[in-house]
């Protein structure tokens, strides 16, 4: 399962729009037939993502899918995009070992 | 190493006391007002007409420092708050709007929808003012983070009938320096801070602890985002954020951390300047 998240906007912004989004990704994902294990975040044309939304979606993917592998694309041509998705994910990452 | 204030702040909190005296916003003898200055003055006159509602405000002497606020939409923010003689003062000021790419006006934004509309027109703002298609990017991330801790912190718990932030920005090309502020008149860093961290004491060690990435938000986890704010602030443009809310003022940049205690605000003034090539 491929979202391109240029259908939630170009610049991806605030932790309610991070959950709308989740709450989304779910209708979208229970009425679709693929049935892959995968979802691929597919950020192509995304001009800016913010952290809050970042955190807030990402997470509350891996939340609501936690078999699922979330994989991250298109993000070649945009470093802050990587920087953002970068420290969204050490930051998931330090949470889990907290636990 | 204890490092210094920015020097224009330093000057402005030298001398606050005579301009917010009781009973008034007297910034009469102001010759030229920073972003940072023009948020303080907002704040101030929010509190005052909460408090008073008479709308007893003094507007500087200087002619062109009452062009440069009628440019930037003073009068704007000074009806909205009901200060009518003043707002009339600068509406009745004739001047020939053009367009300036170094100044983004005084714009108030209820709403985290209307601050997210925001953003796209942000980001061609920095790109005007001469940042790099990364750079325009990345201060928008710092600038979008500054405005969601405005609104997720204070949902449903404004002080008073004023919410939203309070935003503006000034380029100063030749210094190749960038001035931008969110202000809003909302609970501050211990109003949101105390529930999560009883043991707080001031202000100060408030901001302190919002900048080390801890979060108001009792059994959510959040944070981080004003630590990216910090870093990218810092790393990549080398320049600073400063915070003032209650009434603590907390600079970082780096050459460290200075903090101390002023006068205090209703909420909260944040600031960050980036430097560029």
């Amino acid at each position: 399962m491929i979202l391109e998240l240029k259908k939630f906007g170009k610049i991806l912004n605030s932790r309610s729009s991070g959950r709308e989004a989740v709450l989304r990704v779910r209708q979208i994902i229970n009425g679709e037939k693929d049935t892959a294990d995968d979802i691929v975040l597919d950020f192509s044309e995304v001009d800016v993502v913010t952290p809050s939304f970042a955190d807030e979606f990402i997470r509350g993917l891996k939340e609501t899918y936690p078999r699922k592998e979330i994989k991250i694309q298109g993000t070649k041509d945009n470093a802050v995009l990587r920087e953002v998705l970068k420290i969204v994910e050490e930051a998931e990452s330090a949470n889990s070992k907290k636990k | 190493m204890m490092k210094a204030m920015d020097p224009h702040i330093e000057f402005l909190y030298q001398h606050i006391s005579e301009w917010i005296p009781a009973g008034t916003v007297n910034f009469s003898h102001f010759t030229f007002m920073h972003p940072w200055d023009i948020g303080l003055v907002s704040l101030a006159i929010v509190k005052h007409q909460a408090e008073k509602g008479d709308g007893n405000i003094v507007l500087p002497e200087n002619t062109d420092l009452r062009a440069y606020l009628k440019r930037m939409h003073l009068g704007s923010l000074l009806h909205e708050l009901g200060c009518t003689s003043a707002a009339d003062l600068l509406g009745a000021i004739q001047l020939t709007e053009h367009t300036t790419m170094n100044i983004q006006e005084i714009l108030h934004c209820r709403y985290i929808d209307e601050f997210s509309a925001r953003l796209g027109h942000f980001e061609k703002m920095f790109r005007n003012f001469g940042l790099d298609e990364e750079d325009a990017k990345r201060a928008v991330v710092i600038v979008g983070e500054l405005g969601n801790n405005v609104f997720d912190h204070n949902l449903g718990n404004w002080p008073t009938n004023f919410s939203g932030s309070i935003i503006a920005a000034q380029n100063y090309p030749r210094l190749k320096r960038i001035e931008m502020i969110i202000a809003d008149a909302g609970v501050g860093f211990m109003g949101s801070l105390r529930g999560a961290f009883p043991d707080l004491k001031s202000d100060v060690e408030a901001i302190k602890k919002g900048l080390s990435g801890h979060s108001g938000w009792i059994g959510v986890r959040r944070g981080n985002g004003l630590q990216t704010v910090q870093r990218w602030t810092i790393d990549n443009f080398h320049g600073a954020l400063t915070i003032h809310s209650g009434n603590g003022l907390v600079q970082v940049d780096e050459h460290g951390i200075e903090a101390r205690e002023t006068v205090p605000i209703l909420g909260t003034l944040a600031q960050f300047v980036l430097q560029y090539e």
